[in-house]
């Protein structure tokens, strides 16, 4: 049931927007706004698919805020696949939206996708702008930089990696994971 | 030190057109044009150099306008910074397909004849493809000089090692190479007494010393006979840490950005891990960093010298060489002037000079020459092409090693550059790559579509997918020598043209079986290691890959690997060869054939440190000739 609360207006689509993307790339909302990009893959959506699809994803996700920490992250994960990337509709938009924040590239929708709710005219592949490649997420989610920006320094490379921690790291990185990188094997 | 973009552009056609004083005119200005414009330069001669891209790097906006192309391309191939100019086009390995035998591509700039189709490519911007390279920097190992007569292979160089060995170094103080000695001192690579390089070495990459870990000091057995093996660092042409001994104690000042301020960048590597396409802070060498220096040293002569001007006119694409039929001597260059990239607008104008030097590159060297009708007494205009041919083998490591970190290349294995195997089969050396499967996959970008389209995963699972996919890559790409055949070539054919109606290229090339056995050995060897490192191999060959090539029933994806020489192959006599030691023609006297296309052989090392030494030697006989 959507709520007078759950919909989405011009006003709250923007945190809407940062609140579905935390939950589906495990970095925390003042991250996501750190990159800048949010307002650059929310107008790259609504141009390529319309916000009407993208408010539909939020409303959905909207419904589950209730279950909250992490905790409720095995339920929330849950019902996100089941309405939201497992829906033929709205799965390869949500994926697309995980794919932008980590690689700041828009990549072209399947083609099973376009037969049935296209056509979209816009969607191929491209990268959003150059700043949207250099704040791709994947780089900082594996302790690297991306390649041609962002340089850690000489010599750099010669020490392990330090993986930033974060919340529901199936892995159970140790607590103090971030501030000592692994070391070599003795 | 800035390039002083001024005196560069000051040149226009018609006032170059018109200049009957040139001592030289060079085609080119990568590293060869670079070089022999500054010696000719300082000994006070006059040249010209004719570029045929833009030229827009000249300029810190230009430059940097290659990087924000870069960052904007989706496809992220080695020439993604560099536009389109159909004025001057370069081959681009999205746009290759495999072939159906005896059939012929044309649809992109190097018509590929084939049977192998090769990705391998050249940059034409102003620095020529020192803009796009890696930067490795090792030296042709003294038994790489007489392969001939040691394995019965290929073709013995008219020149040794040794006569080599000081327009080496003379190589490796202009390029400002970062390597330690004692590193490099294997397999009876010889340095002087005393000797150091211009910097100090890079250090190894925490992936290489994982991988060192597990096979440092273990033995491969190859015919019968035992090699130990390790992980050493490579020589590279990029700014590390100035050696105070260098120069008999007088230190090194390396060159850092030559369009801005050196502070501010190219002081030192800062581990971009994108030394290929573009080094984002011109750490890294490219030949715009001599000739800035030559351009000033015009403008402020060093005391007690008068060096020659030199003009540099771009967007300027030589189209034919001229040649009187009664001296053979080369009269005149045509030159194809254009306005804009887009647009075939252009003005033929002609250029003369008391010598040419033609230093585009291995292919469009040889397609100039051919295009002009000049195909060599010797009939080799063309012939003997070669580029090293490379295998990948990649593997996920046992435990994050920090992948995606570094030079793109710190470390490798290079215990099979040399051996007796060598009578047998290729030799070999292995760059362990610092940018995981990213040359063979598509990586880090296809993990990302792969986890989150094919294995559902989104939020943590993804981001620890990302980790454990990621940062346990190890991609080893094994550089295979390629000795010459002549009937890997390049000609010209009058139907393939470019828009300003040049003649492109037309490449025929197969993989020498003698390469093709060292390929085989060579995932065998890679399986080797992996066993030794507990790494899952995913290496995989696809049948429809436009490299893929059987030999004995297997198969395997080669590729290209920009080391481009031979066509223009050096020698003892006019009938066996194109060009003389010094890199001059045996046909037309005031011409000079210069870069990898003089290479007789390249053995297992990339070439630019060779064909930059071999600069030295021509400009000295150019000075001697102009004299």
């Amino acid at each position: 049931m959507i709520t007078e609360q759950n919909l989405v207006t011009d006003e709250n689509r923007l945190e809407r927007f940062l609140a579905f993307s935390a939950e589906v790339t495990a970095f925390t909302v003042f991250e996501l706004q750190g990159t800048g990009q949010a307002e650059a893959y929310l107008k790259t959506i609504g141009d390529v698919v319309g916000a009407a699809l993208l408010d539909e994803i939020l409303t959905v996700h909207g419904k589950q805020m209730s279950t909250t920490g992490d905790e409720g992250r095995p339920a929330r994960n849950a019902y996100l696949r089941r309405e939201i990337f497992g829906s033929e509709k709205l799965g390869p938009i949500a994926r697309n939206i995980v794919k932008l924040w980590y690689s700041g590239v828009w990549y072209e929708l399947p083609t099973a996708w376009t037969e049935n709710y296209g056509p979209a005219p816009k969607d191929v592949t491209f990268v959003v702008s150059p700043a949207s490649y250099v704040e791709g997420l994947l780089w900082t989610a594996i302790g690297a930089h991306p390649a041609g920006a962002k340089a850690p320094g000489y010599g750099s490379w010669a020490a392990a990696p330090r993986i930033p921690r974060f919340a529901g790291d199936p892995a159970h990185l140790p607590a103090a994971a971030d501030e000592e990188p692994a070391r070599l094997p003795a | 030190m800035l390039f002083p973009v001024d005196s560069a552009l000051r040149t226009d056609a018609r006032a170059v057109s018109a200049d009957d004083t040139y001592d030289a005119v060079v085609v080119g200005s990568g590293i060869s044009g670079a070089i022999i414009a500054n010696e000719l330069s300082r000994a006070g001669k006059r040249v010209l150099i004719l570029e045929a891209g833009t030229g827009v790097d000249r300029t810190l906006a230009g430059y940097e306008s290659y990087l924000s192309t870069f960052y904007g391309a989706a496809s992220k191939d080695n020439q993604s910074p560099y536009p389109d100019n159909p004025n001057a086009s370069m081959p681009r390995s999205p746009e290759l397909r495999k072939l159906q035998p005896a059939e012929t591509d044309s649809s992109s700039y190097m018509v590929q004849s084939g049977p192998y189709v090769t990705d391998t490519v050249f940059t034409r911007v102003f620095g020529g493809t020192t803009m796009h390279w890696e930067a490795k920097t090792p030296r042709m190992l003294p038994e790489d000089f007489n392969p001939r007569s040691r394995f019965g292979q290929g073709v013995d160089w008219p020149l040794s090692y040794d006569d080599l060995e000081a327009d080496y170094q003379a190589a490796e103080r202009e390029i400002g190479v970062s390597a330690d000695v004692e590193d490099q001192t294997y397999l009876d690579q010889k340095f002087p007494e005393g000797y150091v390089f211009p910097m100090k070495g890079l250090p190894l990459s925490y992936l290489d010393k994982m991988v060192g870990k597990g096979i440092d000091d273990t033995k491969i057995e190859l015919y019968g006979e035992q090699y130990p093996i390790k992980v050493r660092p490579y020589p590279q042409g990029r700014n590390g840490i100035p050696n105070p001994d260098y120069d008999g104690g007088k230190g090194y000042k390396p060159v850092g950005a030559v369009n801005t301020h050196e502070v501010e960048e190219g002081g030192r590597c800062q581990g971009n891990t994108n030394c290929v396409p573009l080094c984002p802070v011109q750490a890294k060498y490219h030949s715009g960093k001599t000739l800035a220096k030559a351009l000033l040293n015009v403008q402020n002569p060093e005391k007690g010298t008068s060096p020659g001007k030199i003009d540099v006119l771009v967007q300027a694409v030589a189209s034919k060489v001229v040649v009187d039929s009664d001296s053979g001597r080369v009269s005149a260059l045509e030159v194809k002037v254009y306005k804009d990239p887009k647009s075939s607008e252009h003005e033929t104008i002609t250029v003369k000079g008391k010598i040419f030097v033609l230093a585009s590159n291995a292919i469009e060297t040889p397609r100039l020459m051919l295009a002009s009708g000049l195909r060599s007494s010797s009939g080799l205009m063309g012939r003997n092409l070669m580029d090293h041919a490379y295998l990948l083998s990649w593997a996920l490591m046992p435990e994050v090693c920090g992948t995606m970190r570094g030079t793109s290349c710190t470390g490798g294995i290079i215990d099979l550059r040399a051996g007796s195997f060598r009578s047998r089969q290729a030799a070999f050396s292995v760059d362990i790559h610092n940018d995981g499967w990213g040359w063979a996959t598509g990586a880090p970008f296809t993990d990302l579509t792969e986890l989150v389209d094919g294995h559902n995963r989104f939020g943590a699972d993804l981001r620890r997918g990302l980790i454990d996919r990621v940062s346990r890559q190890l991609l080893l790409a094994f550089m295979i020598e390629v000795m010459p055949s002549e009937s890997n070539r390049v000609t010209v054919d009058p139907q393939y043209t470019d828009q300003l109606g040049n003649m492109r290229p037309v490449v025929s090339f197969t993989v020498p079986e003698y390469s093709m056995r060292g390929a085989a050995y060579a995932r065998e060897f890679a399986k080797t290691v992996f066993a030794r490192l507990g790494a899952e191999d995913h290496t995989r060959y696809d049948p429809s890959d436009y490299g893929y090539v059987t030999y004995e029933g297997q198969g395997y994806a080669i590729r290209g690997g920009n080391h481009l020489a031979g066509t223009h192959i050096m020698g003892k006599d006019k009938s066996s060869s194109v060009v003389n030691t010094d890199q001059r023609s045996w046909d037309h006297e005031n011409l000079y054939l210069v870069g990898g296309g003089s290479m007789p052989s390249i053995g297992t090392s990339n070439v630019t440190l060779t064909l930059a030494a071999l600069c030295y030697r021509s400009a000295r006989a150019m000075l001697k000739q102009l004299h």
